[in-house]
């Protein structure tokens, strides 16, 4: 395995080491690779140095009776160093890929044979020559074998075999000589051999120490690198969210400044921070004049105090309050009533950083509806005593009590009760519309037997439905069933649904009401036969002023307010109310109500 | 409800067509002695004076509303036994039980019906303890 293949796992998420038996594989791996590069770096020294020392032997060793014995030495000499060089290219030109361990035996099987050449020169021209040629080899053995070290140091095993090579033959043939000094010579060579290998050993050591120097020092500019890599990314990622808070920051400054409600920030004390434009044209402040100073400087003093309370409970609770009404007061002096919405900022573990309120001036608002309110009031009293005198002159006539008057007299003063009583009809269900669109409608109610009240306003509806001659007629006896209702409303209900029933049904029919009970709800239902409801009426029926044809409420009057207001009627108490076809023509409209059971009763 | 049959009922209006309409239906319906007070500051003593069974008052009149003049009626010993009946065409739910709260026999709406004016004030009459 080589370097480069580590670095290619590199990646910020990956754990800087691996796990230690892999890495332990990993280290071994890479220390034989770099012995490996280390022997074949020096393997050109080795291969010059035998091939010049091979030439210089062959020249000082040539003589007449042995030279074809040394020409053919020189020969493996030269061969063995060729071989070592095309070894030396082969590697180098990476044209055989091999495993580290592969090469590491070929270099073996080099220093072997290139060790035994020199020990075949000693065991073969030693004892032959003269005193100083003996000298010469035994330094040049001497020299081969030391030198050996520095070639093959990245591997003590290697440098074993090569100086065995050498020194294995000529102790032999210095042993056989039968001279006493070389004998002990021969034996002292292989003590110089195992200092040789010993040392060769302890260099090996030195070397694989420097070795892993090497790797560790590599690995920990790798892993400082992927720090560094890492703190990059995530510079860069920082940087991005703070333009995205920064971008979010200003949107929002952009909301609250364009903003067309006024936008006050405060601190937790209550002082202002900023306000918006909005603001500023509010209560005449420019930002710089206010900013820092108390809120309750733009708070009326008469509605000082509850604005501190409000304000106490606020950060006391850290819950939003809106739609909260305050006396404030502008610059000039001048009162103005807002209605504000105050949140409370607080970070995730709770704190108060600061208060948002928002508020518009409500006075002119409130001002057009106390006009509205004394208008629609004053038009009810203006509207309804003229109408008082002339219904009553009317009816007071019509009833009789005045003496018997001409039958076409009598016929023209009931057509004017009949639509001055139509008029008020408009007036009174204009005014509950009214009522109802400003939520001033209020409802009376109590518990009360439906069925009575349906009763009740049948016969009271009965004259009117005697003009349509129609009549009214209850569907079985009605259950003693009790909803929380607004009689009167229940009535005005009722007159609606029954006086609808009876302008549509035609002539000679009867318009059946019914009540029910089930799942707790009081069912009313009034049961028409008249044409039914038009299919492009059905979806708008409840709406104001909604007639399925113009023409018709001239003829039946009605004011087409009746169902809108009976609908909202129905809801405020409660329930529902609605349509449906009835089996074999006509419509039948019901409502419903919660029942009140005894359990319930208050 | 009371031992004596309704007679005598005061009207303080200030409407005179309205004062004629009632007085007709009154008397000519329901058989009653009827006293009309147009001017609401001259009331109470037009009350005292004719010592009604029953006092109606309309509620909206120049110079003194109904309810200012009922609770005037209220403090004074000479009228504070009569029992009132309001007429009127706008008073809410709450202002109609905040009078009968200071004792207050009923109200009857306006615009009412001549023709069932009488009954409706014999009703009330009925109701009083």
């Amino acid at each position: 395995m080589s370097q480069s293949s580590v670095s290619t796992t590199t990646a910020p998420a990956v754990p800087i080491t691996g796990s230690k038996s892999d890495s332990d594989t990993q280290d071994r791996d890479l220390l034989v690779a770099d012995r490996v590069e280390q022997l074949y770096s020096q393997l050109p020294v080795g291969i010059l140095g035998s091939g010049a020392v091979g030439l210089l032997a062959t020249y000082e060793l040539w003589d007449k009776r042995l030279n074809e014995l040394v020409l053919w030495w020189w020969g493996s000499i030269l061969l063995i160093t060729i071989v070592s060089a095309g070894l030396y290219f082969v590697r180098r030109r990476s044209a055989l890929k091999s495993a580290d361990s592969d090469w590491l035996r070929w270099l073996g099987m080099s220093a072997l044979a290139s060790g035994a050449a020199w020990g075949y020169a000693g065991a073969m021209f030693f004892p032959q020559h003269t005193d100083e040629q003996q000298i010469f080899l035994a330094f040049v053995l001497t020299g081969m074998v030391s030198a050996g070290i520095s070639v093959y140091a990245g591997s003590w095993r290697i440098y074993a075999i090569y100086a065995a090579g050498t020194v294995v033959p000529f102790t032999y043939a210095l042993a056989s000589t039968g001279n006493r000094l070389f004998l002990e010579i021969a034996l002292l060579v292989p003590f110089y051999y195992a200092i040789n290998v010993a040392v060769a050993y302890r260099l090996n050591q030195v070397f694989d120490t420097g070795f892993r120097l090497r790797l560790d020092y590599g690995r920990l500019t790798q892993d400082y690198s992927r720090l560094n890599q890492r703190l990059e990314t995530q510079l860069v990622e920082l940087e991005e969210a703070r333009r995205q808070v920064e971008a979010s920051g200003r949107k929002l400054a952009l909301f609250a400044e364009r903003a067309p409600i006024s936008v006050i920030e405060l601190d937790v004390e209550g002082n202002i921070i900023q306000i918006n434009r909005m603001a500023e044209l509010l209560f005449g402040y420019i930002a710089t004049e206010i900013e820092g100073r108390h809120s309750s400087l733009l708070v009326h003093d008469a509605a000082r105090q509850s604005y501190l309370e409000t304000w106490q409970r606020l950060v006391a609770t850290l819950k939003p309050v809106s739609g909260v009404k305050f006396t404030n007061v502008r610059r000039d002096g001048v009162e103005l009533i807002c209605e504000w919405a105050i949140t409370p900022l607080v970070n995730t573990d709770g704190k108060l950083l600061a208060v948002i309120a928002q508020g518009q001036d409500i006075t002119r608002q409130l001002e057009a509806e106390r006009m509205k309110t004394e208008f629609t009031s004053t038009l009810s009293h203006e509207l309804r005593t003229p109408l008082t005198s002339i219904i009553g002159s009317l009816q007071l006539i019509n009833s009789g009590v005045m003496g018997a008057i001409d039958k076409d007299v009598e016929e023209l003063t009931s057509i004017a009760e009949r639509n001055g009583q139509r008029l008020l009809d408009l007036i009174n269900d204009i005014l509950d519309i009214e009522k109802i669109a400003s939520g001033k409608l209020e409802l009376t109610t109590e518990v009360c037997v439906v069925g009575d009240l349906v009763s009740e306003a049948m016969v009271l509806n009965q004259a009117f439905a005697l003009r349509f001659q129609v009549s009214f007629r209850a569907l079985g006896e009605f259950p003693q069933a009790r909803a929380r209702a607004d009689k009167k409303r229940m009535l005005q209900i009722m007159t609606n649904l029954l006086s609808n029933a009876a302008k549509f049904s035609g002539p000679e029919s009867a318009v059946e009401v019914s009540v029910s009970v089930a799942d707790g709800r009081v069912l009313v239902s009034v049961h028409d036969r008249g044409e039914g409801i038009p299919e492009n009426f059905r979806n708008r029926i409840f709406s104001r002023f909604a007639q399925a044809d113009s023409t018709m409420s001239r003829q039946q009057g009605g004011t087409g307010l009746g169902l809108a207001i009976s609908k909202r009627l129905v809801e405020l108490m409660g329930g529902r109310i609605g349509f449906h076809d009835r089996v074999g023509g006509g419509t039948t409209f019901w409502f419903e109500l919660p029942e009140v059971s005894d359990k319930h009763q208050e | 409800m009371p031992e004596r049959v309704l007679n005598k009922i005061c009207y303080v209006e200030d409407d005179e067509d309205i004062q004629r309409i009632v007085r007709m239906s009154l008397e000519r319906i329901g058989g009653f002695t009827v006293r009309i007070v147009g001017d609401p500051m001259q009331a109470i003593d037009a009350i005292s004076d004719f010592q009604p069974d029953l006092v109606m008052l309309d509620w909206m009149m120049p110079g003194m509303d109904g309810p200012t003049l009922f609770k005037k009626m209220k403090e004074d010993d000479k009228t504070s036994k009569f029992p009132v009946v309001f007429i009127t065409a706008k008073a809410s739910q709450r202002e109609l039980d905040e009078l009968r709260a200071l004792g207050a026999v009923g109200a009857i709406s306006k615009p009412f019906a001549p023709r069932d004016l009488p009954g409706q004030l014999k009703e009330l009459w009925n109701s009083i303890p």
